[in-house]
């Protein structure tokens, strides 16, 4: 008889509903933030990239210069805004980025999916473009 | 001086605010000043741009760090 007036309160027992989870939140914010912060990425990235640019057009049309010379050039021309350019941005865009792309996966629970992919392409992107950077100005 | 000053909208941080507005115009007057500056001192119309351009960006990096930083509300206090 107890036994099975217990069965029936469990049987009425509905299990708890959470409508919003906070871990959601988390995830939309880190999300958000990571946008922001590749867009703020992007503009800073921009300096080098179009200096490098510059420099390339100048390659092509000054016979008996390369890349590097150029480069060298530059950076004896200003050593430390050549050192901020070339290679406080590039690393300092490579920590951050990677630090969102680490927090994102812990966040999405450690996916393998595009979704993933999708979600971080740009902030890879910015990664590969700082590495880019880095190796062109040290060659 | 409430935040956010700014809102995000693909690669440009709208202003939301006076201060923000502000902000832009700023960046939008100094980027005419150095324009002018820059067509001073050019000699050709490709120096004048490939100048101009690299100040630009720079500009819009600098108002994009601004934005950055002021597009979220203050942290609340525990």
């Amino acid at each position: 008889m107890e036994a099975e007036k217990f069965e029936n309160i469990l049987m009425q027992m509905s299990k708890p509903k959470v409508a919003h989870l906070k871990h959601q939140d988390m995830l939309a914010n880190a999300i958000t933030n990571a946008k922001d912060k590749s867009v703020l990425s992007l503009w800073w990235l921009s300096v080098p990239l179009y200096i490098i640019a510059a420099l390339l057009m100048k390659t092509c049309f000054m016979p008996n210069t390369t890349l590097a010379s150029n480069i060298h050039e530059l950076a004896n021309k200003g050593k430390y805004s050549a050192l901020f350019i070339f290679i406080v941005i590039p690393i300092l865009f490579i920590v951050i980025n990677a630090a969102t792309i680490r927090k994102i996966y812990f966040l999405s629970g450690s996916p393998k999916s595009a979704s993933f992919l999708k979600e971080i392409w740009v902030n890879v992107f910015i990664i590969l473009a700082s590495i880019l950077i880095l190796i062109i100005y040290l060659l | 001086m409430k935040l956010p000053w700014f809102k995000r909208n693909g690669l440009f941080f709208m202003p939301i605010s006076i201060i923000g507005w502000l902000i832009l115009i700023v960046g939008i007057g100094y980027s005419v000043y150095t324009f002018i500056e820059i067509n001073n001192q050019g000699h050709s119309v490709s120096d004048i741009l490939i100048n101009f351009v690299f100040s630009l960006i720079i500009i819009g990096a600098i108002y994009s760090s601004i934005a950055y930083f002021t597009s979220r509300p203050w942290p609340q206090k525990k």
